[in-house]
């Protein structure tokens, strides 16, 4: 491989890392506050897709005017997510965690036929936009713009939760929750509001990043699938509720996804994430930065 | 009579009526979803050794389904070896594999074991598919003979797929049956009960686990060898894809997870539910079928977290005590 | 919807002239199956089938003044102008699912014959369930070469499979290299489903027979994220042809990755699939100029068979979208049906098969640009030639053969 493609190829692994992590990180925060792990993760992202393209074609405005917008609808979703469904799932005494698998396996199935029934099965995506088909050539190695200015969105939006995890009301009010839902209603926080807000806070995170993806890649009902996926190694690879555990794993899958494609069959591709995730794990069960 | 006999009594009668489905159902179709239903019960059955009674959550049986498929046709369309022996050899290839498997993924706790089983059935898909020996991703064709007990081809005859396949389940709910009173079982309730428990038993759980490991792969495997015979053709994606792996889960947590008539209560409501949404309203293609599928889902899992038997259980809590 | 009474009617007539040479039935309806993926990510072919096919069956049904197969008369004329109804199964690309919905409409609806799949793998145990039942399983559109290759006497596939496509296109890269152009290597960019892989390996074979050099073999997963990577490995190469083997949504993340790494391939020479369906060049139309792909229909012969423009019209007004490679033998196989089914005079099984296996329609009578259609003894039609077509301006124009081309190729693409 020649330098310039080898930098090509890092290049190209960071941003799409930083996707990753940017999809992965609302699923952690879900399950860092109640233990649930969202089956349907994948599928609110179609939702954001498709948002963004419902919007595009309504208002004619750009995506990238339209990014804040999706991760506010996705926000409500979210939270209405968790008081329609999740908040019953979680009622169950026994195998909470299989419940709510199976809730929100359920979930992803309905909201796959609601995407079918409302705008057919085919395949849609944004033609012309400001950052769509551009790139920024550095030398002999080329940043799509809609990825970049993907990678400056995911960075914002770790930098942003950092600093409302650790230094708001509404982050401690998450923390604590997390360490001790009895507690925190002898406190007076009301545990349905916490967890409807941070259900809210995830979905607006794969909402954002929804809104991005849907400038350069196509949109169609089962689009979620190989992206959840990816979320899933990545957050457990970063570690169950660390924030910055899965910016890291995203980059690092990003990278080992990109490079792997170069040095192995590129159909074999995900082998060699997926032995990173086992031969990590294995050494450390909770993942990198896992404090759960 | 105990409790215990009433249980045998039950199967037996199950055993009956479901032997005599084929001659009372002439239908093609609904025996096609008889033959679907007794085969995800039995493969429920034997994911809830490991998921229900052991505690260890694998989203990654499809793994052992395919490794039974694939052994099956192999033998079957290269050696000319009768799947009788095949499905067993695919049996025992799948139980070494899990108990290789399961040596360092049970030192993983919770979620973070689940996705491990994932990836590992991922890698293993990724694999097959790639392998042009076995097929790849053209797949495996069995080849089409006359009608026979000992090659398992049968052109249009449902019944002893059918047989087949309640025979599966029966094996796997017996096994089920001894494990709830055996030493493993008593460890594995004692576990849930406390934590601590495990911590003073050690070694023995840890190869109990092993070995619940081992038969629920087992007994998949021969499902997926059945399923090979039954379809007559395999490929990656029909035999060990992700879908798989949670349809074997699935009706055992909507029926009752750890409990010993779930996975076919489970299994009863939620295939021939999912074959008449697709069959009957699949056809118009706006996805009607999989939202009413999809919410049908949501509603048991909401209605009754504990699973369906819970109903049962608590009328007849609610009996014992008027 | 589930057990059609009138069906059932059809079946007893139809077994009480068992075994009579008996002529034209005075009956209603004709059921026909229709296997296809209406849901999950192939769901659109699925929806573009049935607009296909239904397309087809008013053709059938109603009286057209154009010169195709029953066209003219209405219904089928000799079975008493019995007309057509369909009856549409999802199998969602699952071979057990499209076997179980097979039997399904043999059993319960009592089709008189089967139409599918799309997914090859389903149409290997469709068609086998037909063959056992005795019903004529018209193959439409899964191209897999080893689908007619295994004795299965119920048969047809009236459409070109892989080995004659890519023949095709490698007389076409044989054709420029002896008009002096460069042609010297091709990259293979294929997805890893039967698809692909059955595309690739006869492209390789070809492409070693022939004395092309091959610069790059990649084998993608399909569906993937990302195929960046993958993309940069061809711009490395830059081979004289790129040959993708995709479905749609790959060949829309292959075009728009290729834009953004900034690698204009010399030339693409595709596997139809994704690169026939209106999707992709909605999403990256203005990239794919001088595109040329394999196809088993081309809209430009319109100019010569007037049917064409007919058919495109009534298929465009239920579709809202042109006929393509998919579609216009979806279309295509219900009007060989029907014909077999006017011939034979009968809706037993093996009476349309025998009617099926004796078909002879010339050229003129169908929409493709076939020499003819008539099945061999395999139930492959020996004259589904293909064409090349190349998307110019926003229309596609057949360039190869020569003997039905409208246009010469643009070659190099970018010239």
């Amino acid at each position: 491989m020649t330098l310039p493609a080898l930098l090509q190829v890092l290049a190209s692994g960071l941003l799409m890392g930083l996707l990753y992590a940017l999809i992965a990180v609302g699923l952690s925060l879900i399950f860092g506050l109640m233990d649930v792990v969202n089956f349907a993760h994948g599928e609110f992202l179609m939702t954001a897709m498709y948002v963004v393209f419902g919007l595009w074609l309504v208002t004619a405005l750009d995506p990238v005017l339209l990014v804040p917008v999706t991760a506010a609808v996705l926000f409500a979703a979210g939270a209405f997510v968790y008081l329609a469904v999740i908040r019953f799932a979680m009622r169950a005494k026994a195998n909470i965690g299989m419940v709510q698998i199976f809730a929100t396996f359920g979930l992803a199935i309905l909201i796959q036929g609601l995407a079918q029934f409302l705008f057919s099965p085919d395949y849609r995506s944004i033609p012309t936009s400001w950052l769509g088909n551009r790139t920024l050539a550095i030398g002999d190695v080329f940043l799509p713009l809609p990825q970049v200015f993907g990678g400056l969105i995911s960075l914002l939006a770790f930098a942003g939760l950092y600093l409302l995890m650790n230094r708001t009301d509404l982050g401690k009010a998450l923390e604590a929750t997390r360490e001790d839902q009895g507690a925190v209603a002898l406190v007076g926080i009301d545990r349905n509001k916490v967890f409807a807000l941070g259900w809210g806070l995830g979905s607006a995170l794969v909402g954002l990043a929804g809104a991005v993806l849907a400038i350069f890649y196509y949109i169609h009902p089962q689009v979620g699938g190989p992206f959840a996926l990816i979320a899933y190694v990545v957050v457990a690879l970063g570690g169950f509720g660390s924030v910055f555990g899965a910016l890291a794993a995203g980059l690092i899958v990003g990278l080992v996804e990109a490079f792997a494609a170069t040095l192995l069959p590129p159909a074999m591709k995900s082998i060699a994430v997926y032995l990173l995730y086992l031969g990590v794990v294995f050494l450390r069960p909770r993942g990198l930065f896992g404090r759960l | 009579m105990s409790n215990r006999k009433k249980q045998l009594l039950i199967l037996a009668a199950i055993a009956v009526i479901a032997g005599l489905l084929p001659e009372l159902v002439t239908d093609v179709y609904l025996l096609n979803v008889v033959v679907l239903t007794l085969m995800f019960a039995a493969l429920a059955q034997s994911w809830n050794i490991l998921g229900g009674y052991c505690g260890q959550i694998s989203l990654g049986h499809a793994l052992y389904f395919g490794t039974g498929a694939y052994v099956t046709s192999i033998m079957f369309t290269t050696f000319g070896v009768s799947p009788w022996v095949g499905v067993f050899a695919g049996g025992i290839f799948s139980a070494a594999l899990a108990l290789a498997l399961g040596y360092p993924c049970f030192r993983l706790k919770g979620h973070y074991f689940s996705i491990a089983t994932i990836v590992i059935a991922e890698i293993g898909l990724l694999l097959v598919h790639n392998w042009d020996a076995v097929g790849g991703a053209l797949g495996i064709t069995w080849p089409i003979g006359q009608d026979s007990w000992w090659t398992l081809q049968f052109a249009r005859d449902k019944a002893p797929y059918v047989y087949l396949a309640l025979g599966l389940f029966i094996a796997t709910w017996l096994s089920t049956y001894w494990i709830e009173d055996s030493r493993w079982g008593f460890w594995w309730r004692a576990i849930k009960d406390s934590p601590e428990a495990a911590e003073s038993l050690g070694v023995e759980v840890f190869r109990s686990k092993m070995a619940a490991a081992a038969l629920s792969a087992f007994f998949t495997a021969i499902g997926g060898g059945f399923y090979a015979a039954f379809v007559s053709y395999i490929d990656p994606e029909s035999v060990m894809s992700f879908r798989f792996s949670l349809l074997f889960a699935l009706p055992a947590v909507l029926g009752g997870i750890g409990t010993l008539w779930g996975p076919l209560v489970g299994a009863l409501i939620l295939i021939p539910f999912t074959e008449i949404t697709r069959s009957y309203m699949g056809g118009f293609g706006n996805g009607l079928d999989l939202i009413i599928y999809g919410a049908l889902i949501i509603v048991i899992s909401l209605v009754k977290p504990e699973g369906i038997l819970s109903l049962f259980r608590d009328r007849a809590k609610r009996g014992a005590r008027s | 919807m589930t057990v059609n009474r009138r069906g059932i009617l059809l079946g007893t007539v139809a077994a009480a002239l068992f075994g009579r040479a008996a002529p034209a039935l005075a009956a209603q309806e004709i059921v026909i199956g229709a296997v296809y993926p209406t849901s999950g990510p192939n769901a659109q072919i699925g929806v573009d089938a049935r607009h296909a096919l239904e397309t087809a069956v008013d053709i059938v049904n109603a009286v057209h003044d154009i010169d195709l197969p029953t066209a003219k008369s209405e219904g089928i004329a000799g079975l008493g102008g019995a007309r057509i109804r369909l009856v549409f199964a999802d199998h969602q690309g699952d071979p057990q699912k499209g076997r179980a919905e097979a039997e399904r409409l043999i059993t319960q609806d009592k089709v008189v014959a089967v139409i599918g799949a799309f997914h090859s793998s389903v149409s290997s145990t469709v068609s086998v369930t037909c063959e056992r039942y005795g019903v004529p399983y018209m193959c439409a559109d899964s191209s897999s070469p080893s689908l007619h290759r295994r004795n299965l006497k119920f048969f047809f596939r009236p459409s070109a499979h892989d080995e004659l496509f890519s023949l095709a296109m490698f007389d076409f890269l044989d054709a420029q290299r002896a008009a002096g152009m460069k042609v010297e290597t091709v990259a293979l960019f294929h997805e890893d489903t039967i698809f692909g892989t059955d595309s690739s390996n006869v492209q390789r074979k070809l492409a070693g027979d022939r004395g092309y050099d091959i610069a790059v073999d990649i084998k993608y997963r399909a569906n993937s994220p990302s195929l960046t990577s993958e993309v940069q490995q061809l711009k490395s190469a830059d081979a004289d042809v790129l040959m993708p083997s995709s479905y749609t949504t790959d060949a829309i993340l292959l075009v728009r990755t290729m834009g953004e790494l900034g690698y204009k391939p010399k030339n693409i020479l595709a596997q139809a699939a994704g690169f026939s369906e209106k999707a992709v060049f909605d999403a990256a139309g203005e990239k794919l100029d001088g595109l040329i792909s394999r196809a088993s229909f081309s809209l430009d012969l319109a100019a010569k068979r007037p049917s064409i423009a007919y058919v495109n019209e009534r298929f465009k007004a239920r579709a809202g979208r042109d006929l393509n490679d998919n579609t216009s033998r979806q279309f295509m196989a219900l009007l060989i049906l029907a014909d077999a089914l006017d011939r034979a005079k009968s809706v037993e099984g093996e009476k349309v098969r025998a009617a099926l296996a004796g078909t002879n329609i010339p050229a003129e009578r169908t929409i493709m640009p076939w020499s003819n259609c008539a099945f061999g003894p395999d139930g492959q039609n020996t004259g589904a030639d293909p064409v090349l077509i190349q998307y110019l301006g926003g229309k596609w124009v057949t360039v190869f053969p020569e003997a039905v081309a409208v246009a010469g190729a643009k070659w190099p693409m970018a010239s």
